[in-house]
């Protein structure tokens, strides 16, 4: 029985041998577990160094079963060829029937089974010896790889495609051929084969006198046996699905839905390795250090020989034209003529040149110091096209000439008309906006620090500031009834002292000014600035030395003046009426402090950040404020949203002398004294959610310094995108879109 | 011959061309086909036919011409013209030579006390002229005032000369920053030595702000007025009206200070739509009136409704237009900018201008269409000078420098001057100028 079996396993085995070639290593693992188990005395044979092959040692297994002693090579040659087949068929009949002859069929086998190992061997080995490697080597290659003689293995010659698609066609037997890539031959699947392959497709086994039902040999003898090598019983974990693995198979899951796992991955074409490519990227590449290369020094030319022709060597005009070339300039070798080797001397500069290299290298950076390579253009904010935020101020077209010393102030009328201008030549004058004239002038003993028109159409009068005092004059511009009532505002019969206040030095006393026809009111210290409010009633005057008084409001028609019922601290530089809302602002050099006037107190608190504030303009919006400043910054502040500025524009070299919005355009300007004036588009927009767009448009020049001076004021047009600027020059210009 | 000695010292291309005008007999050339050095200019073309005139008449004063080709002046060498406009060279070309419009007197300036802010020569009579010092001047010729028109109390902006048929003596209107337009009567023919001073004979009051153009329409029944104040307003001239005399009395009791002949006149009605002032108006026909403004529109009114009928939008504050040119339907305005834009109200769906010249460099002051002449329009700027345009070529006929600060004002007078007065207190006359 156990013979029996064995012999069964062999021939299988045997029948797997010459019919497959794949097959070989699970027979040959099975042969040796065979013989193994058959023969565990015969060691010495398994550690035979020649022992490669299964099939010699298949032969060589035989003599132990008694009958051999013919060679091998006359088994060969006597029946080779018709093995594979009868091996099928010698199985199928052998199955036990014939029990007598069991050596010799055996030993037949054992034949045939040699022979076919042989055969097979000749078949396969003989050609390509490229081993395992990747055919696209070859791609391009004439041959295919080599042979055992290590000649070349030439490719056939490609038939193109209408002709193999011909030849498939008028072949019948087309179905059964496969291009073996690695011999580049076509390969006929025999039918056998084929057989094979249909029960591969059907599941069975491949062979067909493989029995997966076969009975159960046990080997065990459980005789003997007194215990159970285990009686455990079977753990509960082997009837249950895993949950580790389920929970494994979630997580691939997971991972493929989420794109981690990429299956089916393109194939890397294979890349070129860059022989002459600039190594460079390749050490950054690598992780260690970087290599820094050494810089390359220019190789030494003829004129560095110890003898070069005539024409290296400098005359000596040369050389002494060298010791008046700057020390870098010089070069830093001269030729010069040895008759021999020996004769040159030792070289100079050699303990220097050491020491420098010593130096060189102690200081050397071992970083290489990486650069971000950043397109400049890139870093610039996306703005509008300066032509698509026209217009704006471009050109001087009028020139306002008369005052004979610095214009300090300007000031337009509300309509656009007339121009009033205060000059340190202590003059005031009225300009006519189209044609340049000057209507009217006023003269005063000091110089003027300010003017303001009120900002009514119906009554055209001029504050201005002169020294101590202001002064509110009639500019006589208006038609007959407003020029009467101008006069009934501007006259009152007893001068007001402002008794109501309780101090003992008055702040502000009302006079009636004959001189000027208009009103004079006395301050106690200098006045820097004077505001109107809107509603031309109300204005605001600014004394810098006034210290806790340093600004009031004037009431014209009631000609009463009162103080501001907040302290201040710091000096203050002007004050400004919110355009719609009844907010006064105040700043003073660091600060710009918001105040309710109705109900008194303060609202908010703007920090510049800025050494001294120069001045300061209100959005006719009302919720962004603009403030120059003495170190030539200009600080643009969205109220809504913070109290730092929103945005810092540091455009001008010298002191900002002062900054203005437009009433209806949304633009903005600054001047300052280095006799330029900046025109900006400032778009605020309704939508809370979008942040004023700033724009530098134009820088205006023209005027020219006086006296360290340069543009000392700017004002728009109140209708027409014009830019009025003052200069230390005396000039005052007008530039138009 | 001459133009062989041309022909031989200019080596270069020749051009076939004949030479055609539709000037009179003695300035004609025999229309016949001559070969000329393609490098010609215009200076070349004009000795070129000067010398054909002195061949067939011997008299004949040399005097410039100009030329056209298929319409256009030329102001360059021949052959870069005929490439810049690409006219082949290969046909005959056929050049129209016109006398070259260029002053060529300059007389004597008129001194006035103050800035001459407007000048008026429709009439070819005589020149009334508006002055900051609030006189208006009539002058018979240049240098020759006779008539001092005062009563205003502030400077005068515009004046205006108004054509009334059937009735004897000259009518002006006079618009002044003091609010008022005043109407003056005065005849030409006494000619005394010493101007004669005249006050005027009505009043017009309505404006709230200054005045700052009149225009009179062609009837002369009625003028015009464009205001700071942003309305048009528009008065009944005639001096008889029972109602206008009844208000004038009522006026001079309250105020005794005006004498007797003095009338009082109201709007008649009043355009309202411009937004900002009305810088120049125009009454060229019976029933429209044109206006331009600051808010950079030029605007076309029915003067019998009041409706405003067109817009053309400019970008600049305009400060001065003229209507005129073909069928006297352009519009030529300047403004707050050196370009003079033309613009053709005919042509519908744009409001580009058709013509733009931009040979100023300041703003412009003054335009006035020639009233004869298709093409010649003259304008005036602040940079002090004086252009003389056609529109058949960009850049000046002429330029006139006499004046030494801005010019504020220009006209043409008697169809051959052109007048101008500036911030120099001069009022210019260039003569000479054969339009025609």
């Amino acid at each position: 029985m156990k013979i029996k079996g064995e012999k069964k396993k062999r021939q299988s085995v045997r029948n797997s041998k010459s019919e497959e070639v794949e097959e070989e290593q699970p027979s040959i693992t099975e042969q040796n577990k065979l013989k193994q188990k058959q023969l565990p005395s015969h060691s010495d044979s398994d550690s035979d160094p020649d022992y490669g092959s299964p099939y010699v040692s298949d032969s060589e297994d035989f003599p132990e079963d008694g009958d051999f002693d013919g060679s091998l090579s006359d088994s060969e040659a006597g029946e080779s060829g018709s093995s594979g087949d009868e091996g099928v068929v010698n199985s199928d009949v052998d199955d036990g029937l014939h029990n007598d002859q069991e050596n010799q069929s055996n030993s037949s086998e054992s034949h045939q089974g040699v022979e076919e190992s042989d055969s097979s061997e000749d078949e396969v080995a003989p050609r390509n010896t490229v081993g395992d490697v990747p055919l696209v080597w070859y791609k391009d290659e004439e041959h295919i790889g080599y042979d055992l003689n290590g000649k070349k293995i030439k490719k056939r010659t490609r038939k193109d495609k209408v002709e193999s698609f011909l030849e498939s066609a008028d072949d019948a037997k087309n179905w059964l051929k496969v291009y073996d890539e690695y011999n580049d031959e076509e390969v006929e699947v025999t039918k056998k084969e084929l057989k094979l392959i249909n029960r591969l497709l059907k599941g069975k086994a491949p062979h067909s006198d493989f029995d997966p039902y076969a009975p159960y040999v046990d080997w065990f003898k459980w005789d003997d046996a007194k215990h159970p090598l285990s009686n455990a019983p079977e753990p509960k974990r082997r009837f249950i699905p895993s949950k580790w693995e389920s929970k494994k198979v979630v997580k691939l899951v997971r991972a493929i839905r989420m794109g981690l796992i990429k299956r089916d991955k393109p194939k890397e074409e294979q890349q070129f390795y860059h022989l002459w490519g600039d190594d460079s990227s390749s050490t950054e590449k690598a992780n260690h250090l970087s290599f820094i290369p050494a810089p390359k020094s220019k190789l030494p030319g003829h004129e560095e020989s110890y003898n070069p022709s005539l024409e290296y060597i400098p005359t000596q005009e040369e050389i002494n034209s060298y010791q008046l070339m700057f020390e870098e300039d010089r070069p830093k070798f001269i030729p010069r003529r040895y008759t021999s080797l020996r004769s040159i001397p030792a070289y100079d500069n050699a303990v220097k040149d050491v020491f420098e290299r010593c130096l060189d290298l102690y200081l050397c950076p071992r970083v290489r110091k990486k650069r971000i390579n950043i397109d400049p253009e890139s870093l610039k904010p996306k703005l509008p096209s300066r032509r698509d935020l026209k217009p704006y101020p471009v050109t001087c077209y009028l020139e306002y000439k008369g005052h004979t010393d610095a214009v300090v102030s300007i000031s337009i009328e509300a309509s656009g008309q007339w121009l009033a201008s205060g000059s340190l030549d202590g003059t005031v004058r009225i300009w006519e906006v189209e044609t340049g004239r000057c209507l009217r002038v006023w003269e005063f003993e000091e110089a003027v620090k300010f003017v303001a028109w009120n900002p009514l159409r119906e009554i055209p009068i001029v504050a201005v500031s002169v020294g101590q005092e202001v002064f509110i004059l009639n500019t006589g511009l208006g038609d007959e009834e407003e020029q009467k009532n101008i006069k009934e505002l501007l006259h009152f019969e007893t001068p007001v002292a402002p008794d109501d206040s309780g101090d003992k030095v008055s702040v502000a006393s009302w006079h009636q000014d004959d001189k000027h026809e208009g009103i004079r009111l006395r301050h106690f210290k200098t006045v820097s600035s004077v505001e109107w409010h809107r509603k031309g009633d109300y204005f605001s005057t600014v004394m810098p030395a006034g210290e806790s008084r340093a600004v009031l409001i004037h009431q014209l028609s009631k000609k009463h003046t009162q103080r501001i019922p907040f302290k201040l601290r710091g000096l203050p530089v002007s004050s400004v009426f919110h355009p719609t809302k009844k907010i006064f602002f105040i700043s003073t050099k660091k600060n710009i402090r918001a105040y309710d006037l109705q109900k008194q107190k303060l609202i908010k608190k703007l920090e510049t950040g800025l050494r001294e504030v120069s001045s300061i303009s209100v959005h006719p919006g009302g919720d962004n404020i603009i403030v120059g400043s003495r170190e030539g910054k200009l600080c643009w502040f969205d109220m809504d949203l913070s109290s730092k500025p929103y945005r810092i524009l540091k455009c001008h070299p010298k002191d900002i002398t002062n900054v203005a919005f437009h009433r209806s355009y949304p633009l903005f300007a600054s001047c300052s004294d280095d006799c330029t004036a900046y025109v900006f588009h400032g778009m605020v927009y309704s939508d809370l959610n979008q942040n004023p767009l700033i724009v530098p448009l134009e820088i205006l020049r023209g005027h020219t310094s006086s006296n360290g001076r340069g543009v000392m004021d700017c004002k728009f047009h109140p209708r027409q995108p014009w830019l009025f600027t003052a200069g230390a020059d005396s000039v005052i210009k007008l530039y138009c879109h | 011959m001459d133009i062989d000695g041309v022909n031989e010292e200019e080596n270069s291309r020749r051009v076939q061309v004949r030479f055609v005008t539709k000037l009179k007999p003695p300035m004609t050339v025999p229309p016949l086909p001559i070969a000329i050095p393609s490098n010609l200019t215009r200076l070349g073309l004009s000795t070129l036919v000067n010398n054909l005139i002195q061949n067939g008449n011997p008299d004949w004063n040399t005097q410039p011409f100009d030329f056209l080709i298929d319409g256009e002046l030329v102001r360059m060498s021949l052959d870069k013209f005929l490439l810049a406009k690409s006219i082949s060279a290969e046909k005959i070309l056929e050049i129209e030579y016109i006398k070259a419009v260029a002053p060529r007197k300059e007389e004597e300036p008129s001194l006035h006390d103050d800035w001459v802010s407007s000048v008026d020569g429709s009439d070819p009579r005589f020149i009334v002229t508006g002055c900051y010092d609030s006189l208006a001047r009539v002058w018979k010729a240049a240098g020759e005032c006779t008539h001092i028109l005062e009563g205003h109390s502030d400077v005068i902006a515009s004046v205006g000369v108004i054509n009334r048929k059937g009735v004897e003596g000259i009518t002006v209107a006079t618009a002044s920053k003091d609010r008022t337009l005043r109407l003056w009567k005065f005849d030409t023919e006494d000619s005394i030595n010493n101007p004669i001073r005249i006050r005027a004979f009505k009043i017009l009051r309505g404006h709230t702000k200054s005045v700052q153009c009149v225009a009179a329409q062609n009837t002369g029944d009625m003028v015009c007025s464009g205001s700071w104040d942003n309305t048009i307003k528009l008065w009944q001239t005639n001096d008889s009206q029972s109602d206008g005399d009844l208000v004038s009395i009522k006026k001079r009791k309250g105020n005794d200070q005006a004498d007797e002949s003095q009338l009082e006149g109201e709007a008649v009605s009043t355009l309202v739509g411009h937004t900002q002032c009305v810088s120049s108006v125009v009454w060229p026909q019976q029933e429209t009136i044109y206006s331009a403004s600051w808010d950079h529109s030029v605007r076309l009114w029915d003067a019998e409704t009041g409706k405003n009928s067109l817009d053309i939008f400019c970008t600049k504050v305009l400060n001065c237009l003229d209507v005129g040119g073909e069928s006297s339907a352009l519009i030529a305005a300047g403004g707050s900018d050196p370009i003079l834009r033309i613009w053709d109200p005919r042509k519908p769906g744009t409001s580009a201008p058709v013509f733009q010249f931009s040979s100023h460099t300041s703003w412009i002051s003054a335009c006035k269409w020639h009233d004869k002449s298709w093409f010649h329009l003259v304008s005036s700027s602040y940079d002090g000078k004086v252009m003389l345009w056609d529109l058949r070529t960009a850049w000046p006929l002429a330029v006139i420098e006499s004046h030494k600060d801005k010019v504020l004002c220009a006209d043409w007078w008697k169809g051959d001057s052109i007048i101008s007065g500036g911030a120099d207190s001069k009022l210019c006359v260039s003569s000479g100028i054969s339009v025609l």
